[in-house]
């Protein structure tokens, strides 16, 4: 049970949720935008983050939210999807693979890729896939809607503006079908936190990668993929010279030691290249 | 499946008060203070009980523990103060406006911790508590109990083996994690009567207890017991009815309502026992085992609760099922500042038999002798001796012999233990044999009682917890196959109140078929007996003349010539109104038989009324390079001595040997260096799911236990026995490396196989 009480609000339209945002600020009841609510829920419930929160703006009435479907170049996920449906649209095969692995079903039919890739978890699997192809993401917030390549938004974590929210993700066509590996591997369970998840997409010029549970943070890193590029080396030694490279240590907590995990990115790292290298 | 069932929790009451608990952040550290003046203030709040309101010291075997944390807390979770408001969301934010000081204690945060010279003391006073059973504590150390066992002479034993292996063994405590959490509700009225209502698997002890505890008598304590979501042993203690009966006294006897939270359920309330052993064997070449000497080190945490009484019987049966003549064992039941250990499914034996049958393994490894050749040169037979040196007969133990043979069968060991199927992938099997006896008190009784409906279906009430393991079908079916009846005439009642019901022990340790079925037989005797009298008047002749079947009382020399139970069950009416006879109430009872106390020096005694064997395999298919594997096959043969419902009885081991496998493949806390359990929440206590299972196969062999209802013997527990040390001997074979540690997971195989390499550099 949550022990305190707190306002909900469900706005039908993006200019209704930010007013309703900027009136809640205004009156100090430390708004949240809420999507699925899995994980606002769950850490309330326990007195963990969200302690001040006193109001919530639902975004799921909002239709552009909850919109799929492709303009121009860009196919088009509303921030309100939730992953179940994704897993089943078949439309980005990459995503919906690592949204498959994220939490149980009952969950999946909650959790939000919006909400997934705004979140204080630290795996945030669904980012992996928009990192890896440039996606854009549709903010809207006080001064407006913008369009933003992810690359700039996201570092560690998304970095919104107060107000802002998450109304759609924009990903290039292009890259929906290239050929791709995730590989995710647990402490022992199917459904679990990820040790370590690894995303790969083969484009024209290389093999791109994302990561996520081997840090504090998902992440793609431009340094990594050099090395594990460099076709002149070893497959083994392109690892080794990536796994210098990483952008901070390696996690070492009850799903597995740091040691660990830098075996079993050896080995998922090798079977990617091996996979990705023989896509002719 | 419907969903109608009602669990303790989904039943609510006018005027409902709710409880929450405080529980302590830290493992082991003194209470300077505690603020209540805060939390007083918040809406809706009716009271607040910290210890020092209810300075009583519980525990079934010794009175070690508060009901609420009183000076120190000594596990992470442990409750320190219970607040009763108007709502459950008020009853909470009061909680965390308690403001505790706490002075930090170093931790003792695993058993080998506990065990060294001048360790932290989790108990100062041990020696001063009161003893409910006699134990054999030892002063100023975190011993509470320790058990020798010492059969033969090991000096003999050690010099007639040729062959011998020695290794540790070890798993952390983990949870039962049964999927309704434990509730109550409580009230006492203004005449003085309590009424719990409990999801327990001991309500007539949660009676006792509080009558104990609270100085009331015990007439005016009445517990009632729904239908129970699970509960593994976890729910015979009794822990929360006590803090929610002080919680409503607080509240001037109002009924509270008191659930835990799954946090607390883990941590919080006891659950599963952790350990650490060393064992060591001794063989002839030949493969004859001469000499065990064994240390088990369990980890009881925080109170002792139904800790020794594990220890004990972890040592009485310390040997699992092998006939050793020179046996010597010391079963420690130690303190540290872990959550607290209860009763699990198994009691002791899948603890000890983790242990047991890795050695096994790895002695028959050293012998070169296939691993199943070795046991059957070994198992246990009617003549031989346990540890306890109680003898055994053709009814007190099955066959283990045949269950391992069949099992070897099943699981098709002539095929190879390893399998290849790819240069990465290899598939193994590994196998287990187990036993597992009961340590009851030596007077557990039951009780069972019949009535009549006025169309002769038959009410039968006893003390039995319905939770799930379906012993009240089976006490129908025994009741039927009596009566030659079907069993749809009998109607079993459900729920369980101390008032009503006869008085059943615990519904605990797979014993309910043994003792309420014997009291149910007695009991159909009792009613025929009744009705033959009744009846014997009707028909013109002697009670002796007359006998009772599918719903008549008839002749025995002419079965033509009867009377229908109906018609006498509650008096015969002649057709002039003259009536005879009476209402037909058939009682019947059951106690233990014939078990003694045990020997403090040797251990010698009788502890239990009979074994159940069996033998158990798990395959695997394992990937060589990541270390990565799944689980294939499970196989679990019991002698059942007799199958009475073989849906439920393939149910029951199927879901222990899951159980089994989920223990040993992924559960056991994880403590920080201050003893802080990290996986306190599903979000991380993992569990096997659907789809992570193996093929399960069971399949019972059947030497019937005399004295037992139809032969049957008990089964309810013992699918998980084996499981563990069948997964680790599959796993140990196919990763080249003794895996002698739980929770088997990947991470656990890789530094293995990596102290292995650096060993060898």
């Amino acid at each position: 049970m949550i022990p305190i009480n707190f306002e909900y609000h469900r706005p039908t339209s993006i200019t209704e949720a930010v007013e309703t945002f900027q009136q809640l600020q205004l009156d100090g009841k430390g708004p949240l935008y809420f999507n699925g609510g899995t994980e606002i829920i769950t850490l309330l419930r326990v007195n963990q983050f969200y302690t001040n929160t006193r109001a919530v703006i639902d975004i799921k009435a909002i239709p552009e939210c909850c919109y799929t479907g492709f303009e121009d170049d860009h196919y088009i996920i509303g921030a309100s999807i939730p992953l179940a449906q994704i897993e089943t649209m078949g439309t980005f095969p990459l995503l919906g693979k690592n949204c498959s692995r994220i939490a149980d079903h009952t969950s999946r039919m909650k959790i939000t890729l919006g909400g997934n890739i705004c979140g204080k978890i630290k795996y945030r699997e669904a980012v992996l896939p928009l990192l890896l192809t440039d996606s854009e993401l549709t903010i809207a917030g006080p001064s407006g809607q913008r369009h933003v390549p992810i690359h700039q938004v996201f570092d560690q974590h998304m970095n919104l503006e107060q107000g802002e929210f998450i109304v759609q993700i924009r990903i290039p066509k292009l890259f929906l079908d290239v050929p791709f590996t995730s590989k995710k591997q647990t402490k022992i369970d199917r459904i679990s936190y990820s040790l370590l998840t690894v995303s790969a997409i083969k484009t024209e010029q290389q093999i791109r990668f994302a990561f996520s549970g081997l840090c504090n943070f998902p992440f793609r890193s431009q340094e990594m993929e050099k090395a594990l590029n460099q076709c002149q080396l070893s497959v083994e030694e392109r690892i080794t010279e990536a796994i210098a490279l990483l952008p901070s240590p390696i996690l070492n907590d009850l799903h597995g030691s740091a040691a660990y995990r830098t075996f079993v990115l050896r080995n998922t790292l090798e079977e990617t290249i091996a996979e990705l290298e023989g896509e002719s | 499946m419907t969903g109608a069932a009602k669990y303790t929790a989904d039943f609510t009451a006018p005027g409902l008060l709710h409880a929450s608990l405080l529980t302590s952040p830290h493992a082991h550290a003194k209470i300077k203070s505690i603020d209540l003046s805060e939390a007083e203030k918040c809406p809706g709040v009716r009271a607040i009980v910290i210890g020092q309101d209810i300075p009583v010291l519980t525990g079934t075997t010794v009175e070690d523990r508060p009901i609420l944390a009183l000076n120190k807390v000594r596990y992470f979770g442990e409750p320190i103060a219970v607040v009763v408001a108007d709502s459950e969301h008020e009853a909470q934010s009061a909680c965390q406006q308690i403001n505790v000081t706490y002075e930090l204690y170093p931790v003792v945060n695993s058993v080998h911790q506990a065990l060294e010279s001048k360790p932290i003391l989790v108990h100062e006073q041990l020696m001063n508590y009161t003893q409910v059973q006699k134990i054999q504590p030892e002063a100023n150390s975190n011993i509470a109990n320790q058990i020798k066992v010492r059969k033969g002479d090991i000096d003999v034993g050690r010099d007639q083996s040729e062959v011998t292996m020695t290794a540790d063994f070890s798993f952390p405590p983990s949870d039962h994690a049964a999927m309704e959490t434990r509730s109550v509700r409580a009230e006492l009225l203004p005449n003085g009567e309590v009424h719990i209502h409990t999801s327990s698997q001991g309500p007539f002890m949660v009676k006792e207890l509080i009558s104990r505890y609270f100085l009331i008598d015990e007439d005016k304590v009445t517990v009632h017991t729904p239908l129970v979501g699970g509960g593994f042993g976890g729910k015979a203690a009794v822990q929360l009815e006590l803090i929610a009966f002080a919680a409503s006294r607080a509240a001037g006897g109002k009924i509270v309502k008191l659930s835990n939270t799954r946090e607390t359920d883990i941590t919080g309330s006891p659950g599963h026992i952790g350990l650490e052993a060393n064992v060591k064997l001794g063989a002839t070449k030949g493969g004859k085992l001469t000499f065990a000497e064994i240390h088990y080190n369990f980890n009881a945490g925080a109170y002792v609760d139904e800790g020794s009484d594990i220890t004990e019987i972890a040592g009485l049966n310390c040997t699992g099922p092998y006939k050793i003549d020179h046996v010597w064992c010391n079963s420690l039941c130690v303190y540290t500042n872990h959550p607290y250990a209860t009763s699990f499914r198994g009691y002791g034996h899948g603890e000890l038999t983790f242990p047991i049958e890795r050695a096994m393994d790895l002695l028959a490894e050293k012998l070169r002798i296939d691993p199943i050749a070795f046991r059957l040169k070994n198992t246990i037979k009617p003549g031989d001796t346990t540890p306890s040196q109680t003898k055994l007969t053709k009814s007190n133990i099955g066959n283990v012999a045949k269950c391992l043979e069949r099992v070897k069968t099943l699981i098709n060991w002539d095929e190879g233990q390893t399998v290849n199927l790819s240069d990465r992938l290899i598939r193994t099997k590994g196998i287990s044999c187990f036993w597992k006896s009961s340590i009851t008190p030596t007077d557990a009784t039951s009780g069972a009682i019949l009535t009549f409906n006025k169309d002769g279906s038959i009410n039968l009430s006893c003390g039995v917890v319905e939770i799930g393991q379906g012993t009240k079908t089976v006490l129908a079916q025994i009741l039927a196959e009596r009566l030659k009846i079907h069993e749809s005439k009998i109607h079993v009642m459900m729920d369980v109140d101390t008032q009503t019901n006869p008085q059943h022990w615990k519904t605990v340790a797979s014993s309910s078929v043994y003792m309420v079925g014997n009291a149910v037989l007695r009991a159909a005797e009792d009613a025929i007996q009744q009705l033959c009298q009744t009846a014997s008047i009707v028909l013109r002749c002697e009670p002796g003349d007359v006998d009772v079947a599918e719903a008549r009382a008839f002749l025995i020399s002419n079965p033509d010539k009867y009377v229908s139970v109906k018609d006498i069950a509650n008096g015969y009416k002649y057709t002039n109104g003259n009536s005879i006879g009476g209402t037909v109430i058939g009682r019947g009872n059951f106690i233990m038989k014939h078990l003694t106390s045990i020997d403090k020096e040797t251990g010698k005694g009788t502890p239990a009324s009979d074994w159940t064997v069996g033998a158990q395999a798990v395959e695997v298919e394992f990937d060589t390079k990541s270390y990565n594997y799944k689980l294939i096959h499970a196989v679990s043969v019991l002698d059942a001595g007799k199958v009475l419902h073989p849906k439920s009885a393939r149910g029951q081991v199927t879901g222990a040997m899951s159980m089994g496998l989920s223990w040993a493949t992924r559960e056991g806390f994880s403590f920080d260096k201050n003893g802080i359990v990290l996986d306190n929440q599903f979000r991380t206590y993992k569990m096997l799911r659907y789809g992570e299972n193996p093929t399960y196969l069971v399949d019972f062999i059947e030497t019937p236990q005399i004295d037992a209802p139809y032969g049957a013997r008990g089964l309810g527990e013992h699918g998980i026995i084996g499981m563990p040390a069948a997964l680790a001997n599959s796993l140990s074979t196919a990763a080249g490396v003794p895996l002698n540690q739980l929770p088997l997971v990947p991470e656990y195989i890789w530094e293995q196989k990596r102290g292995e390499a650096s060993d060898s550099n």
